[in-house]
């Protein structure tokens, strides 16, 4: 058995018969044999006993067995991956999987092995996810090593890809656990950038816990990093505050449409779990109507006609950003969300602020007399106490782009930066030296395309149109305009679903596939690891891959092209 | 009180409440008072003034029955209903809704025969009145399709407020009856397979907006899902996997689930092109087949075309579509007749041989002679694309229909030529596009239908523009219609609903609808659907499905 770099394997092999791993790891070698997954197939740590684990650890080396077994996703070829069962005579069988954590946690009693949560805490350019996999053909253990819990469960979701299911022939239910392309060998697998996320708005309409946490298993299947959580808008207030009760129970559509202090622990306790940080977003000034319901003195231009001149999408509302009074409770507000979360980011968005809105709001003027402020000054002074609010709980403050590019409002030099408008205005960003995350709606945005949602509006476009189809994703450059020095401010980037058009109903369709191709553009970078550039060519057969074993896994990603085209890579190409 | 024309209702202000009556589609006549009036505990239907009940008709009332229990759904107002606590808490109850029947017949004939019955025969109007005094409901038709189509509309009258199924609109008069003959969906299950309970689910869904006729376009040239007695091989060696098929059995399940709910299949076998996968079990009969580049030899991979100048392909063809024909109890059925590809044929040696200095058009009228002749044999209609009467010499029989679909600007075209028609026009009509470009390769391609067509889009939609007085009788009616090169059961429900039925309400109510004052309408129909198990899709934020009006482009 002969190891065979990607690189001189022919074009017709990688299209056609490559192990279909998604993200592709920047290192990989792979053979041709089949090797059979053992019924008494187990996974150890290596050094440790099994109870010394990590809770979290354990229960991602229990999900990856549990799934070997019941992904049954039967190969991407006509007949199924029926052929390979007789192609290989005797091939070897693989019982165990070992995961070596370096250093190794040492002797003895006291040997502590740090969690996934511990290390998906940690500052997002801090995180080490590498990891090495190297599967033998001959059946010898396979081995996962890394320099954390989370290396190893980058690891594990890399090997559990490697596996297909063959049903025996006249025994429905019964088939065998195989991979084809045996010994596979990554070595030192890594991201190219930490942040790898996705955007999730649950206030134009409201996703019930289960469906946060589906999408969560999707995300870490793809290796993803960050959970953005757009938990409030305008629209509705689902956030139980504890110190503002009254928020949820006059914002949130109803009694069950709201998230209580224990499900926001939960999503976030389930996210970390799976290699997932949370960055909950409250957006404001802007974006925040709903306060009113319960806190009307703290909103300007409530849910004024029309609409359009005070709001880019209704029900119009902001906050009095120059009063002392709205400024003390926006503070106490975000502290006391802040205050339960243990990521390191936290958004205060601050996109699209209405500047009629201010003008015509008579508090406001009455407020930037008495204290001689313009607009940008006042929100200067706002931004200003709401970030140190933030950064004073270990923070680091998420922003949109407007706040760096279009307002004079001082920002910390860590503050992270999302560009949304145009993926031309990243450069902008980096050229002030803050960090960047890849948001543009031009390439990213998974709810353009289904027709202008403002009602009253027959034969128009979303305003983004059109659909933002994979393949013009995948075509996204990190770097574009960007100088070599402006590189190390990319921490990443990611795909978001803004909800007026999406609901339970909608959501995994609506999301995956997609989405994966950003956590590939972020953790493969340019370059696959034949050293091509990648392409939607190569990346086609994989993604129809990872698509069919996320139905597996009862996630509803959508069809790419017919069946007939899955089976043959290549053959349904423009 | 005084029945409304329903353009007149439409523009009303109560229209524009959703804790008014949102009907879909909106009745004909209809008028609505202003007493809140609760459905009793002991609610019941009654049957006893009919002169039988025939058991589809039977199992349509307890579903109907069934949906007063358990949709649930709260009024679309910002409480949801609770500020009419008191009001529904001393509203009268309505303990019956009493069935009726005005016609002649002795017996009623089962819904399942009339949903199958000639489309231009088929009644389907109804009257209901609720009184607001507490008093008997009664739905009256001279059929039991009409009495089905009310039995659908009582079912969407309700609201509930804690346990308490209630309308604040008694009394409620209605007068109803489709303004086309022909409401359709056509569901493409070759691109990619949905199994039976996808195609249960979807037809329960059309039958809630009085959709009449699912045209299911069942095999193409990726897959052949259907099991055709004596031809078996073509599934076995067609379809995607032995469990990816349609047994006759199948096909008998969902036929009587359909006509059980007042639709009619209409199936098609789309010849001569979109046959390439007929060539994995006769690739004698198959012109170049999976001929490469495909671009060259048909629309979408993989190409393949029937070889319609072999005397042999004919004949199979013949038999093979008679032998499909008879697992379907429709009047009509489909040869399709879509996208022939001129090149495909021009480059086959075996076609220029059998063409012996015929063209192909003279072939194609040949064979389509043939193939429609077999099918009338067995008392079939054809059905065709619009192709087949517009771009090709062949001769139709007169009783033809044609499927407009290249363009809505076509439709005059086929009137003038005196065709019976079938709206299906893609700028209108296709709940595909715009989902980018779906052959790979391709970054920057958008879907060729480009782009998404909204359900405003179709609701705009004039079903004799350009049509004169007399042209106008040829409009059957209308359908959505799902090709699913990008579709499968995980995205089935969210690609149809709630657009399709757009197309529903525009060809039963008329064309000339406000899609302002459609909208809390359609809010409701979709909040209902996803009460039914029916994934459809949100059309706006809920903040705007609970606030009519607040998110209009003017608001």
């Amino acid at each position: 058995m002969k190891l065979l770099p990607l690189f001189i394997s022919s074009l017709s092999v990688s299209l056609r018969s490559a192990n279909a791993l998604w993200p592709v790891p920047r290192n990989l070698e792979k053979g041709t044999s089949h090797l059979l997954l053992s019924p008494s197939f187990d996974i150890q740590v290596e050094g440790v006993a099994f109870s010394d684990v990590p809770g979290d650890l354990q229960g991602a080396i229990g999900r990856t067995k549990t799934r070997l077994w019941e992904d049954r996703l039967g190969r991407l070829v006509p007949g199924r991956g029926q052929s390979d069962l007789q192609a290989s005579a005797a091939p070897g069988s693989l019982s165990l999987l070992t995961l070596s954590i370096k250093p190794p946690p040492g002797e003895g009693k006291g040997a502590k092995v740090p969690s996934i949560t511990s290390e998906v805490l940690k500052d997002v350019s801090a995180r080490d996810e590498s990891y090495s996999l190297h599967v033998p053909a001959d059946g010898a253990p396979a081995r996962i090593s890394a320099n954390s819990s989370l290396g190893l469960l980058r690891g594990l979701g890399t090997f559990e890809q490697l596996w297909y299911w063959a049903e025996k022939g006249g025994e429905a239910g019964t088939g065998v656990v195989y991979m084809h392309e045996a010994p596979v060998v990554v070595k030192d697998d890594r991201p190219a950038y930490p942040y790898r996320g996705f955007m999730l708005d649950t206030a134009r309409n409201f996703f019930p816990v289960p469906d946060i946490k589906r999408t969560l298993d999707a995300m870490s299947m793809v290796k993803m990093s960050q959970f953005h959580w757009h938990v409030v808008d305008s629209q509705s207030f689902p956030l139980e505050v504890p110190e503002f009760p009254e928020l949820a129970q006059k914002g949130a559509y109803s009694e069950k449409e709201k998230y209580s202090t224990q499900d926001v622990q939960d999503i976030v306790k389930y996210a970390a779990e799976r290699g997932i940080d949370v960055l909950m977003e409250i957006d404001i000034p802007g974006h925040t109507a709903i306060l009113a319901e319960s806190h009307p003195e703290h909103i300007a231009c409530l849910h004024a006609s029309p609409w359009s001149q005070y709001a880019n999408e209704p029900p119009a509302g902001q906050l009095r950003l120059a009063s002392a009074a709205t400024a003390d409770f926006t503070v106490a507000l975000i502290s006391a969300i802040a205050s339960r979360l243990p990521g390191t980011l936290f958004s205060t968005g601050g996109d699209e602020i209405n500047q009629n809105c201010y003008r015509e709001d008579a508090q406001t003027q009455k407020d930037l007399k008495e204290s001689g402020k313009t607009l940008e000054q006042a929100l200067d002074g706002f931004t200003g106490r709401v970030h140190e609010a933030v950064r004073g709980r270990g923070k680091r403050v998420v922003v949109w782009e407007e706040m760096a590019l279009e307002h004079q409002v001082g920002l910390a030099n860590d503050t992270v930066v999302m560009v949304w408008i145009s993926s031309k205005n990243a450069a902008k960003v980096a050229k002030k030296g803050f960090h960047v995350v890849h948001a543009p709606s031009d390439y990213f945005y998974l709810d353009c395309g289904a027709g202008e949602w403002i009602g009253n509006s027959a034969g128009t476009n979303s305003w983004c149109d059109p659909f933002k189809s994979w393949q013009k994703a995948y075509t996204f450059d990190p770097l574009a305009s960007l100088t070599k020095d402006q590189a190390s401010l990319v921490l990443g980037g990611q795909q978001l679903l803004w909800a007026e058009q999406s609901s339970p109903e909608n959501l995994d369709s609506i999301v995956w596939p997609r989405a994966a191709v950003s956590a590939e553009i972020f953790w493969t970078g340019p370059r696959l690891p034949s050293g091509a550039s990648r392409s939607v060519g190569e990346a086609l057969p994989r993604l129809h891959d990872i698509r069919f074993r996320m139905v597996q896994r009862g996630v509803k990603a959508i069809a790419l092209q017919p069946l007939w085209c899955a089976l043959r890579p290549g053959q349904c190409d423009s | 009180m005084m029945l409304l024309r329903v353009s007149q209702v439409l523009l009303g202000l109560s229209s524009l409440s959703s804790s008014a009556l949102a009907l879909w589609p909106q009745p004909r006549e209809l008028s609505t008072g202003t007493t809140p009036l609760k459905l009793s505990n002991d609610f019941s239907v009654s049957t006893k003034g009919l002169p039988s009940t025939p058991n589809d008709l039977q199992d349509a009332i307890r579903r109907t029955q069934g949906f007063l229990r358990t949709d649930k759904l709260q009024a679309l107002v910002p409480d949801r209903g609770a500020s009419s606590k008191s009001a529904v808490g001393s509203a009268r109850a309505l303990r019956s809704l009493r069935l009726a029947y005005t016609g002649t017949a002795r017996r009623l004939t089962s819904l399942s025969e009339e949903a199958i019955a000639d489309v231009e025969s088929r009644v389907e109007g109804y009257t209901l009145t609720v009184p607001a005094d507490g008093g008997e409901a009664v739905l009256q038709a001279n059929s039991t399709l009409g009495l089905f189509r009310g039995l659908t509309t009582f079912g969407q009258i309700w609201y509930e407020l804690e346990g308490t199924a209630y309308t604040l609109v008694a009394p409620i008069q209605i007068k109803d009856e489709p303004l086309y003959k022909y409401r359709g969906f056509m569901l493409d299950t070759a691109r990619n397979y949905f199994p039976v309970d996808d195609i249960k689910r979807t037809l329960d869904a059309m039958s809630w907006v009085k959709i009449n006729t699912l045209h299911w376009h069942i095999v193409d040239s990726q897959s052949f899902p259907l099991v055709v007695p004596g031809f078996q091989t073509l599934s076995e060696k067609g379809a995607y996997n032995a469990k990816a098929v349609y047994t006759p059995q199948n096909v008998k399940e969902i036929i009587d689930y359909a006509a059980a709910r007042g639709i009619d299949v209409i199936a098609e076998i789309d010849t001569p092109g979109h046959t390439s996968i007929l060539a994995h079990s006769f690739p004698e009969h198959i012109a170049c087949f999976e001929a490469s580049p495909w671009t060259k030899y048909a629309n979408e991979p993989p190409a393949g075309q029937l070889r319609l100048a072999s005397p042999a392909t004919v004949n199979f063809t013949s038999s093979l579509l008679t032998a499909a024909a008879k697992l379907f109890p429709s009047k009509f059925f489909s040869t399709g007749g879509d996208e022939i590809n001129a090149n495909c044929y021009n480059e086959d040696a075996e076609t220029q041989k059998d063409l012996a200095g015929r063209t192909v058009d003279e072939a194609l009228d040949g064979f389509t002679q043939a193939v429609h002749g077999a099918l009338k044999g067995v008392g079939k209609t054809a059905v065709v694309w619009e192709e087949m009467l517009l771009d090709h010499k062949v001769k139709l029989a007169n009783d033809t229909v044609v499927l407009v679909w290249i363009s809505s600007a076509n439709v005059q075209a086929v009137a003038q030529a005196g065709y019976r028609l079938v709206h299906a026009s893609n700028d209108f009509f296709y709940l595909d596009c715009g989902a980018g470009a779906w052959v790979g390769n391709f970054p920057d391609g958008n879907s060729w239908c480009d782009p998404f067509k909204t359900w405003q889009k179709s609701y705009s939609f004039n079903p004799i523009a350009n049509l004169t007085k007399e042209q106008e009788k040829f409009v059957l009616g209308g359908q959505h219609l799902l090709w699913t090169e990008q579709a499968g059961p995980t995205n089935l429900d969210e690609k149809i609903w709630p657009r399709a039925a757009s197309g529903a309400e525009l060809f039963w109510t008329g064309p000339g609808g406000d899609v302002r004052a459609a909208l809390p309408r359609l809010h409701d129909l979709q909040y209902r659907f996803v009460k039914r198990g029916v994934k459809a899709t949100p059309l706006q934020p809920e903040w705007c499905a609970l606030r009519p009006g607040k998110c209009d482009l003017d608001a």
